[in-house]
């Protein structure tokens, strides 16, 4: 059976998370900046991924600390979760750039 | 009482629409970040703020806590939804289907007046309707039991099915492939649909139960058996 694709949420979770472990409010300012402002995680979506994501083995506490008297607690990427965000990453590369090759050519005959 | 306590109150209730064990684990720091997002002066949280908590609240009370790696009971809890359509379709093509039975019921000169027809629809197919949309919902309430890894509800399966499958032969000893093979057809779908999901949730026996079978069948045919070393 195919696998199910990830969802985008999902997908730019485990990016942020990629370049080192994240607290929740950091993953939020991490997505809606490198997605130049286009995704604003609410936190209830984040919080629903992020537990998805550590019941499944893909991310997994990093450490808690206490800021201005408020529980920070910090995810990191497991192996596995680092795997499954490189698969899903090569796979969208690859259909982009399918995409992008197929958008040349019928620009190309266009002109 | 200052803006900051107002609004983390507001968001407190909010949360209520998490599971207990989650917002023990996790509220206070969902609050954090809550306050963290939050405008100066904010006294309320915004409605899309709200739905956003209270649909992921409700959707984490409902949702399978199953990880990926659990898939025998992954489909199960997939094949229970299944069910839960078809108990529906079949309410559905009891009440549809009702003029096809009677039709079928006359030619066999088992002839009703309309009022007589009216009593049968009440007294038998309707209540047949009913039970097929609370067992329905009996399915949801299974899927929602395995998914969160209940073990007496995979007893309560084997009950189901059973119940069912006594259903299908009390309906055939009626008479039921004669008059109401839609009807038929759709309860034996059912009865499969729940046999494959017993088979799902009782990973082990059946496994053993195989591998039994495979280890009579190697017993007799001398292709099966492992070679010696």
């Amino acid at each position: 059976m195919p696998k199910r694709t990830m969802q985008e949420a999902t997908f730019l979770i485990l990016t942020a998370l990629a370049a080192g472990s994240q607290h929740g409010y950091g993953i939020i300012s991490d997505v809606a900046r490198f997605s130049e402002g286009r995704v604003q995680l609410r936190a209830g979506t984040l919080y629903a991924a992020l537990d998805r994501l550590r019941l499944d083995g893909w991310i997994t506490i990093d450490r808690e600390e206490i800021v201005e008297s408020r529980l920070r607690r910090y995810y990191r990427l497991t192996p596995d979760g680092t795997s499954q965000l490189a698969t899903e990453a090569t796979r969208i590369q690859s259909n982009a750039a399918t995409a992008l090759a197929r958008l040349d050519v019928t620009r190309g005959s266009a002109e | 009482m200052t803006d900051v306590d107002d609004l983390e109150r507001r968001y407190r209730r909010w949360l209520k629409w998490y599971p207990t064990s989650f917002r023990r684990e996790h509220e206070a720091e969902i609050l954090g970040v809550l306050m963290a997002i939050a405008r100066d002066g904010q006294r309320h949280p915004g409605p899309l703020e709200c739905l956003d908590l209270m649909s992921n609240g409700l959707r984490m009370r409902l949702r399978p806590t199953l990880s990926r790696s659990e898939r025998s009971a992954s489909r199960a809890v997939r094949l229970l939804y299944l069910g839960a359509v078809l108990e529906l379709v079949a309410a559905i093509t009891i009440l549809a289907t009702a003029g096809d039975i009677r039709t079928s019921e006359v030619s066999r000169n088992l002839r009703y007046t309309d009022a007589q027809w009216s009593a049968v629809v009440a007294d038998q197919l309707e209540p047949v309707a009913l039970a097929a949309t609370v067992a329905a919902a009996v399915w949801l309430g299974l899927a929602w039991a395995i998914g969160r890894r209940h073990r007496s509800a995979r007893i309560m399966l084997a009950v189901f099915l059973g119940v069912n499958v006594y259903g299908l032969f009390n309906g055939l000893a009626q008479g039921s492939a004669m008059s109401a093979q839609a009807d038929l057809a759709i309860g034996t779908a059912l009865c499969l649909v729940q046999l494959a999901t017993v088979v799902l949730v009782f990973p082990k026996e059946f496994g053993r139960l195989g591998r039994l079978r495979v280890g009579r069948r190697s017993n007799r045919d001398p292709s099966l058996r492992t070679p010696a070393p």
